[in-house]
């Protein structure tokens, strides 16, 4: 009885303790809001399960504590970007904070349409959160800055576009054996485009003999932006053409004009990835990043890349996924050389993604934002988020208890993310990424839909890439 | 003026501020934006270049596809839509058991919004999981909209087809249930066969409301764009990339404020220019029925 009295004890003791340490924190933020209770923000993303978490979770519990309402529009990719840029093109000021991707920052840096971070820290002290720490951020944040190191966005999501596989069909006995007897070496994660090929091709023809819904390879074909981001993140760039095969100094593509854009290579791995459609799903020509996703949930996939924001529901998620804990992780398959290449920081293998939140310039409640975006991506909450939804921004999230113990049920992607984050990057510098974006989808999608040759495309798509960037003043 | 007169005005004053600030005023933005060169993310800024957005127009193969699209696609869906229609109504005149119900089922479509027809077909159509491809794979048919261009195509012609042709039939039906019986009494006493009827009868009183039906229809299916971009986006390729698809796909992705501000002055001038040639036919045609 004595005993029991004394652990009781013990225990309240480390509760009074923790309380105020906590109500120290609450205290905090109320303090700081206190000026901005009842004004309403309001935010615009995409839906992607990072926005839906920040949305379901951050938003409520930060209301609840600040008196600060968060209206947080969770939309389709390009509904986003339309309603974001119309309204701070136009001054409108309906949004206060917005979801920045990557590749769209040059372009929002250049028109200065987003408000410095550095600035608000430093000249609004007691509205930023002492525990914010900037240099936790992984380098991620550095996509963020400008010229001068300034801050303009805060990561809250960053994940790779990365290989994934069926460990359980890779295991299998059975499957491995005729694997070895057709292509004379053991199944495992590929390391070139032939291997790929070459898996693709059996897992097609295995579900073929097997009657099963099986096949050995995706892509998110559809008439839609994302086949033109899978060829200039993921697949050009494994094989060895950066930046969408401008050249950054030229500011042209054709190789006429120093760029790398309907080179020999560009075109090889333009018509592997045409040819590459038969070994997916029929439906392939209507899956954007979201189908590709949901039909490796659904089981029928073998192997391919995804966007691996996905990976926990994937892995985790009995309602959504049928192949819970049968999903390893890989690094893709790259051309000969291009590992190398990518590990001395000549190149890249794949496409780092990820976004943050920023103020836009436009927002007439920018205080209230700044207080909402540092809840949101506080470090407390890091590993919550990477639990919810699979990515990782701060340094110390890495070593957290949480994401140490998520790490084997997600075949060691935080591993993979850590140690080979640096071999991914995210999108060129291209102010104009938009109005290119709509060219590359143009002629990509012409060939997905047999419209045209591959090389024709490549060539034809290099030289509307020179003329629109001349046109646009570069 | 007559106090009348200025009461008349007060109370017409609220409407035309209203049409002032959303319609006019959004137009000549617009007209003016054409006269410039000007995407949102060049470095020039706006380059006044006259009417050269309008040369570019002429010149450009994109827009001319687009337009070949939409064309072919309010031709068709105009002429198949006015056809069945016609003949759903006129069968609708006669007494069958059921008729009420069949009604009810005949307008359902029209109750439901373009994006959600968008996404039943898109339901209806995916070859992995929809109905269509499985059921039209039973008759050896290989159905598949991501990679067949006129299947796409005549995919959207049909849902069309499915989700107006209603509202046609509904219309003429009113038109048809609204004509004098004496002339019908007449006839019948004079021994007209129903061919007869209906080729002396029916479609010369039904004409005036087939046009107007028509004008309608066309002015719709020129500017369709919810169900083909939840359907399709425009594709596969540019198969299915009707002019308003285009339009947005331009200005809004591509951000050419400029040469997409030109393209629609065109396009609403070509509709303009279309509207004027059909109310022509409808005031010619009307003053002929009452003529006769």
């Amino acid at each position: 009885m004595g005993r029991k009295i004394v652990v009781l004890l013990v225990a309240v003791a480390l509760l009074c303790m923790a309380i105020p340490a906590y109500a120290a924190t609450a205290e905090w933020w109320q303090k700081a809001a206190a000026l901005y209770k009842g004004v309403t923000i309001r935010g615009v993303s995409e839906s992607t399960p990072p926005s839906k978490a920040v949305r379901d979770y951050a938003a409520r519990s930060f209301e609840k504590l600040t008196g600060i309402k968060v209206e947080f529009e969770v939309t389709s990719w390009d509904e986003m970007y339309t309603k974001s840029i119309s309204d701070i093109s136009r001054g409108t000021g309906i949004y206060d904070f917005i979801y920045v991707e990557q590749d769209i920052i040059y372009a929002y840096l250049v028109k200065d349409w987003l408000t410095d971070m550095t600035e608000i820290m430093e000249s609004k002290p007691q509205l930023t959160d002492p525990d914010l720490d900037i240099d936790d951020f992984t380098t991620f944040i550095d996509y963020f800055k400008d010229a001068d190191g300034h801050v303009f966005g805060i990561p809250f999501e960053a994940f790779l576009k990365s290989y994934v596989y069926r460990k359980d069909l890779f295991e299998d006995s059975e499957i491995r054996a005729a694997f070895k007897a057709e292509y004379g070496w053991d199944l495992r994660p590929p390391k070139d485009w032939d291997e790929y090929t070459q898996i693709a091709k059996f897992f097609t023809a295995w579900g073929k003999k097997k009657d099963i819904d099986l096949y050995g390879h995706v892509a998110q074909a559809k008439t839609h932006p994302c086949v033109a981001y899978e060829m200039v993140e993921s697949i050009w760039p494994a094989w060895g053409i950066y930046n969408w095969g401008i050249n950054l100094e030229k500011w042209r593509a054709t190789v006429e004009n120093g760029g790398t854009l309907n080179s020999k290579r560009a075109k090889e791995a333009f018509r592997w990835y045409i040819d590459m459609l038969k070994y997916a799903p029929p439906g392939v020509r209507t899956y954007t990043w979201d189908e590709t996703a949901a039909v490796v949930g659904a089981g029928k996939i073998a192997q391919g890349l995804i966007y691996l924001e996905n990976l926990p529901w994937i892995e985790m998620d009995t309602s959504k996924s049928v192949v819970t804990g049968k999903i390893g992780v890989a690094l893709p398959p790259t051309y000969p050389g291009i590992m190398s290449e990518a590990a001395r920081g000549l190149g890249y293998i794949g496409y780092y993604d990820g976004g943050a939140f920023s103020i836009p310039i436009s927002s007439r409640k920018k205080e209230a934002a700044w207080l909402f975006i540092q809840w949101a991506t506080r470090k407390e909450w890091s590993p919550k988020f990477a639990e919810l939804a699979g990515r990782v921004c701060r340094k110390s999230t890495f070593a957290s208890p949480e994401i140490k113990a998520l790490n084997p049920k997600l075949a060691g992607y935080y591993d993979i993310l850590r140690e080979k984050g640096f071999l991914f990057a995210g999108a060129a510098p291209l102010p104009m990424h938009r109005p290119l974006n709509e060219i590359y989808l143009k002629w990509v999608s012409k060939t997905v839909a047999g419209e045209v040759d591959p090389d024709v495309a490549v060539d034809s798509l290099a030289k509307e890439v020179d003329k629109l960037l001349v046109e646009l003043g570069y | 003026m007559r106090s009348s007169q200025y009461k008349a005005w007060g109370l017409l004053t609220p409407t035309l501020c209203i049409l002032f600030f959303i319609g006019l005023v959004p137009f000549l933005y617009v007209v003016y934006l054409s006269l410039f060169k000007y995407n949102i993310f060049s470095v020039q800024g706006m380059v006044f270049t006259g009417v050269d957005n309008f040369r570019k127009l002429m010149f450009d193969s994109d827009f001319m596809h687009s337009l070949r699209i939409g064309v072919t696609f309010v031709v068709i869906t105009c002429v198949v839509e006015m056809f069945l229609g016609l003949a759903i109504a006129l069968f609708l005149t006669n007494e069958f058991v059921g008729k009420g119900v069949f009604r009810t089922v005949l307008a359902l479509p029209l109750a439901v919004a373009p994006i959600t027809i968008g996404s039943i077909w898109v339901l209806m159509t995916n070859p992995d999981v929809g109905p269509l491809p499985y059921l039209l794979d039973k008759i050896g048919v290989n159905y598949n909209i991501g990679v067949n261009a006129r299947q796409a195509f005549f995919t959207i012609v049909i849902m069309d087809i499915w989700h107006w042709t209603p509202f046609v039939t509904l219309t003429l039906l009113a038109g048809i249930t609204g004509f004098p019986r004496e002339p019908f009494e007449a006839a019948r006493v004079d021994g007209a066969s129903r061919l007869q009827t209906l080729r002396y009868l029916t479609l010369p009183l039904l004409t005036p409301v087939i046009l107007t039906m028509l004008f309608i229809r066309i002015m719709d299916t020129f500017r369709i764009f919810d169900e083909v971009w939840m359907l399709t986006s425009g594709g596969p390729g540019t198969a299915t990339r009707c002019v308003s698809i285009h339009v947005v796909r331009l200005i809004l992705t591509s951000t050419d404020y400029g040469y997409g501000s030109g393209m629609s002055v065109f396009l609403l001038y070509l509709t303009i220019v279309m509207c004027w040639l059909l109310l022509n036919i409808i005031s010619v045609v009307r003053r002929e029925t009452r003529e006769r």
